[in-house]
């Protein structure tokens, strides 16, 4: 990518377009396609579970992280409620925050907007977070804020194009097939969780969760996930704190 | 599931979907910089949604609700473990365990002629 020398003034409302147009074309590169695949899978999903095809497309752009929508419909399929699901989807997108203020500084730009700042943010998922750190860089700081919402819409573009392709494929496919197509979220969910686990406590917290949803399927009013979430994630988080041998 | 229409579906999507996740990233670009990553409270909260989405795929591989419910137990646990196991020896690679895991579940499914 070559560094053009800084447009006048009056130019920015179109380098700004041009680097809109340069994030989305972005957009269309290996992570990309990685996420129509797990986009086709969490399609597949809604269908097996019965949800509304639109309004899983408008999980996709708006919600824009997958274990909150997986939460919220598999849940929805289980019965829970839906304060409880709402306290469930927002434990599980604490992730997203470290992601935000990590990558920010890489947004923002040379002038600071709050808008274009909580705009930039809601495109912050795992996959924007890393390809971000990656492209972002060798963007003129002028365009940065225009080529990540471009990189973003893109990416969110892609992956409502999946779920509505997996939604439909899943009448189609022969019966191996589409049982493959519903493993798609939890295999992938399990390889982010063992890719991302370091310390003892995200191995406890992940034997917690695992353990305590057979135990919890029954739970009265629809609380499994947050028994197995809050009740394991704390317990993790307890052992782990006063086992002794701790270091610090 | 049964019986909600597109229009309730999105409502529930926008207020039990959208808002809850979305208050992280508005956190983020508000109070991000005073936020301190390794107090307590963040720790516990992060303990919190690794035991949820670990939760999330126990109950969609141990409990299912779907067509997955076809397969034996033993199948839909070895599969995931198969995928583990693939992503682990093939230098750490996602592909390699989703293909380990989606190869062990279609070969296992034809053989028992289900689903």
């Amino acid at each position: 990518m070559t560094h053009p020398p800084r447009p006048p003034a009056d130019a920015s409302d179109s380098r700004s377009a041009y680097w809109f147009l340069r994030g989305m074309l972005a957009s269309l590169q290996v992570p990309g396609l990685v996420l129509i695949v797990t986009f086709v899978g969490f399609g597949g999903l809604l269908h097996d579970l019965g949800f509304p095809v639109g309004a899983g497309i408008l999980s996709t752009v708006l919600v824009w992280a997958l274990p909150a929508q997986v939460i919220l419909i598999g849940g929805l399929a289980a019965g829970s409620s839906l304060p409880a699901l709402a306290l469930a989807v927002c434990l599980s997108g604490v992730r997203l925050l470290p992601m935000v203020v990590s990558l920010m500084p890489l947004m923002r730009g040379p002038r600071p907007s709050l808008w274009r700042e909580l705009v930039c943010a809601h495109f912050v998922a795992v996959t924007l977070w890393v390809e971000g750190f990656r492209l972002l860089p060798k963007v003129d700081v002028a365009g940065r804020p225009a080529f990540a919402v471009g990189l973003g819409l893109g990416l969110s573009l892609l992956s409502a194009f999946g779920t509505a392709i997996g939604f439909f494929l899943s009448h189609m496919l022969p019966g191996p097939l589409a049982v493959a197509l519903l493993l798609l979220t939890p295999i992938s969910f399990t390889i982010l969780l063992v890719r991302n686990a370091r310390h003892t406590v995200d191995w406890l917290a992940i034997g917690f969760g695992t353990a305590i949803i057979p135990l919890a399927a029954d739970a009265p009013g629809g609380l499994d996930l947050f028994w197995a979430g809050v009740g394991g994630g704390t317990l993790a988080f307890l052992i782990d704190r006063y086992r002794p041998g701790r270091a610090s | 599931m049964s019986g909600l229409n597109e229009w309730t579906a999105a409502l529930i999507v926008i207020f039990v979907g959208f808002l809850p996740n979305e208050v992280w990233r508005v956190l983020g670009v508000l109070f991000g910089r005073r936020i301190d990553e390794d107090s307590l409270g963040m720790r516990w909260v992060k303990a919190v949604a690794t035991a949820l989405l670990a939760a999330v795929v126990a109950r969609l591989v141990l409990v299912p609700s779907g067509a997955l419910v076809a397969l034996p137990l033993w199948l839909r646990a070895g599969a995931v473990a198969g995928g583990i196991v693939g992503f682990l020896a093939v230098r750490r690679s996602v592909l390699a365990g989703v293909l380990a895991a989606e190869a062990i579940l279609v070969v296992g499914a034809w053989w028992l002629g289900v689903a």
